[in-house]
């Protein structure tokens, strides 16, 4: 960053009119913040507090895995369009690069009177403002018959790493003419159009090995995102492959059997080969285990994503009830520029600016066939609002679509880069 | 130098001959190492006239090469001449075939490629408009001008942001001919992995032989090059002077940067999205007012576009100028 006049006149008041943390990070040495979660809001974070402060914050990332494998685009991987290493990062440079110290353990609570998160490994770490960026786990109960000791046999593959590498064994090994069924997920759940794309590219798997396979989705919601996108592509690239049981037929009724790798849709048994259980969805636990939780998800200010329930406390992504943001990798992504502004202007006084928000999410339908939506967001006191969308045209020509597709890799090369250094 | 020692051989080679003659005594091998020495000199001289053939030959094809030259500029003058003429003419007159530019193709040099019809390539290089001008007056902007590339050197045009790796092409020996330009335009990033120029290439041989005929008329003569087009050309979009004025806040610019470089890398890497690092700011300004009038269709930018104010997009323009 160059110190221009206008800048330095610029902090000279913003520290003027926040002196007082100022004031406390000179009695506390540093400013400390916490990270908890090294995904696409947390890892983001993390790194422009560490890049934009250059020194002045400690900065402590808590994030279990040692590599990180994203989710978004997994399902490329499932479609055979990339491998395994194409998803997986190292904290390497967030370490050695920024100066953020990478701590490999679970984050089990937090102590908001005392400030401090505790660890799976013992000991806890002081915080002045925690970030908690945990993703999402699975509401209990949600699909009668699957809890998480059935991943194995009906993965979620919701989560990236050896769930997606587990139900892509799967589908390889499906026998001829075999049956996929997803238990797709209510609203709101991680990755709007996930689930369809990954019907796409699970379709485009079983079309080059295992043509005569069927795929069959249960579905809780009438209306899914991009859904005439979708509809459009499976019947141009996999016709007579898919079929979609929406709450009409009894899509929103469903039970599993694990041990029979049977799924009961509205009392019609299915005999499944994979069975891939996307269950309903809530807030990373450790949300629920600090206490900042309203139902299942945190409630925060757009403003600054500060959570409604402690003032020192930001929280990210998935996790969040926002308002209109989808919960998406982008828009963590997003959150975590404008929650690193606010904390650096909180504990350093730099200059802060009116939060802006946006998110784009890209799906692979087949080969060379992308499609996308997105839209733009600013906050409001209720909630983070849409004010402009945009979504891909069915019929679109087949150079657009393949610039899409194009784009997207450009964009997954790009946030990786802006979380990871 | 190689005068000098021939006829240094020559001094030696007489004396040996000098001697070996008066003093009527030899040994055998002195006889020897003198018919060596006589037919080193024999050979030495047989090259030396080789070379005055091959010497002579060069002179006359470069003479014949220098009159080609010439006449491929009259003739591109002329067409171009003739090309406007019809255009001014009514429609009948441009339904004259006499009057229809026609290429003229000269081989350049062993490799096989040609130059095309520099007419043909200047309506190709309206899809490179947008970042480089070239003719008079012509300046760097989003990339640099073109004006004497044949034979320049690639990465060291002075005052212009090089990508590291153009630079590091450009150190290495890299220079501008028409192979290398040849096979950068066909695909730029097969020749410069990382180059800034974010253009997926001419895959048209007919095309790229054109444009370099075209790019050619503006190196063949530096003192003398051709009006062209884009220093007069329209923006864009119109903007008032008071909104291409507007000095950007590089503080502001670098927080509203960071929702830009989700997608647009700041290390000037541009798989798939344009790198938009190191724009000149008033490119980057027109640019961005080009998206928000949704005269730019991308829905992306356009969405992105739409809600910043011209303070905003000066301090984005001024923060990307610069960013390191």
């Amino acid at each position: 960053m160059k110190l221009n006049r206008r800048a330095f006149v610029g902090t000279g008041i913003a520290a003027a009119t926040l002196s007082a943390p100022m004031v406390h990070a000179a009695s506390h040495g540093k400013p400390k913040v916490v990270v908890v979660g090294g995904g696409a809001g947390g890892a983001t974070a993390a790194r422009y507090i560490a890049k934009d402060s250059a020194g002045e914050i400690d900065v402590t990332l808590i994030e279990p895995t040692r590599s990180y494998y994203t989710c978004f685009f997994s399902n490329l991987y499932l479609g055979g369009f990339w491998d395994l290493e194409n998803l997986s990062h190292s904290y390497g440079k967030l370490a050695s690069d920024y100066g953020i110290n990478v701590v490999h353990d679970w984050a089990t609570g937090v102590d908001r009177d005392a400030k401090t998160v505790s660890l799976a490994g013992g000991g806890a770490v002081p915080y002045d403002r925690l970030i908690l960026s945990p993703g999402i786990d699975f509401v209990e109960g949600s699909v009668p018959g699957w809890d998480l000791s059935a991943q194995n046999a009906m993965p979620h593959a919701y989560k990236g790493g050896s769930q997606t590498e587990l139900l892509k064994t799967q589908i390889m090994a499906m026998p001829e003419g075999g049956t996929y069924v997803m238990v797709a997920p209510p609203n709101p759940y991680r990755c709007p159009p996930g689930p369809y794309e990954r019907i796409s590219m699970v379709a485009h798997q079983l079309k080059a090995n295992n043509p005569t396979a069927k795929i069959i989705i249960a579905d809780p919601k009438e209306k899914f995102s991009k859904q005439g996108l979708f509809e459009e592509g499976w019947q141009k690239h996999y016709p007579g492959m898919i079929t979609r049981i929406g709450p009409d037929f009894g899509g929103e009724n469903v039970t599993v059997d694990p041990a029979a790798m049977t799924v009961d849709i509205d009392g019609e048994v299915v005999k499944a080969d994979v069975v891939n259980v996307i269950p309903a969805q809530k807030a990373g636990l450790i949300c629920d285990a600090a206490g900042l939780t309203e139902g299942n998800w945190a409630p925060v200010d757009g403003h600054t994503m500060v959570s409604r329930l402690d003032e020192n406390i930001h929280i990210l992504g998935d996790a969040t009830n926002q308002g209109d943001m989808p919960k998406s990798g982008f828009s963590a992504n997003s959150q975590a520029k404008v929650a690193a502004m606010a904390v650096r202007g909180a504990l350093t006084g730099s200059r802060v600016f009116p939060a802006k928000f946006s998110n784009t999410c890209w799906s692979l339908i087949a080969t060379d066939d992308g499609v996308k939506v997105g839209a733009a967001y600013e906050p409001n006191d209720e909630k983070i609002a849409s004010v402009s969308s945009f979504v891909s045209q069915t019929g679109e020509d087949a150079a657009l679509r393949k610039a899409t597709y194009e784009e997207s890799i450009g964009w997954y090369e790009g946030i990786t880069a802006d979380m990871f250094g | 130098m190689a005068n000098t020692s021939g006829m240094f051989l020559s001094v030696i080679g007489g004396a040996a001959l000098v001697l070996g003659t008066a003093y009527g005594w030899t040994s055998r091998n002195y006889r020897a190492s003198e018919l060596d020495v006589l037919t080193d000199r024999l050979a030495q001289l047989e090259r030396s006239n080789a070379d005055l053939a091959a010497k002579a030959d060069e002179t006359s094809a470069l003479e014949a090469r220098l009159s080609e030259l010439e006449t491929e500029l009259a003739a591109a003058l002329q067409a171009a001449e003739d090309a406007k003429q019809a255009a001014m003419q009514p429609v009948a007159a441009v339904a004259d075939p006499v009057l229809q530019p026609e290429p003229d193709p000269v081989i350049a040099d062993a490799t096989g490629l040609e130059f095309g019809d520099p007419s043909r390539g200047e309506q190709v290089f309206a899809q490179c408009r947008s970042c480089h001008q070239i003719g008079q007056g012509a300046e760097d902007r989003i990339g640099p001008h073109l004006n004497g590339i044949f034979g320049r050197r690639a990465g060291v045009h002075d005052g212009f942001r090089y990508s590291d790796d153009m630079a590091m092409m450009g150190a290495d020996g890299l220079t501008w001919e028409i192979e290398t330009l040849n096979a950068y335009l066909e695909n730029p990033k097969a020749l410069v992995s990382r180059t800034r120029m974010n253009f997926a290439g001419l895959k048209d041989p007919q095309e790229r032989s054109d444009i370099l005929a075209y790019l050619r008329q503006f190196s063949a003569s530096p003192q003398n090059i051709p009006e062209a087009a884009p220093t007069a050309q329209a923006r864009e979009v119109e903007l008032s002077p008071e909104v291409l004025a507007i000095v950007g806040d590089t503080d502001y610019g670098e927080y509203l940067a960071s929702e830009c470089k989700t997608c647009h890398q700041q290390d000037g890497s541009d798989r798939g999205i344009p790198s938009i690092t190191h724009w000149p700011t008033e490119d980057f300004v027109v640019a961005m007012h080009a998206y928000k009038r949704q005269i730019r269709p991308h829905p992306v930018m356009q969405m992105m576009a739409a809600r910043l104010s011209d303070e905003e997009i000066a301090a984005l323009a001024a923060y990307f100028a610069e960013a390191e």
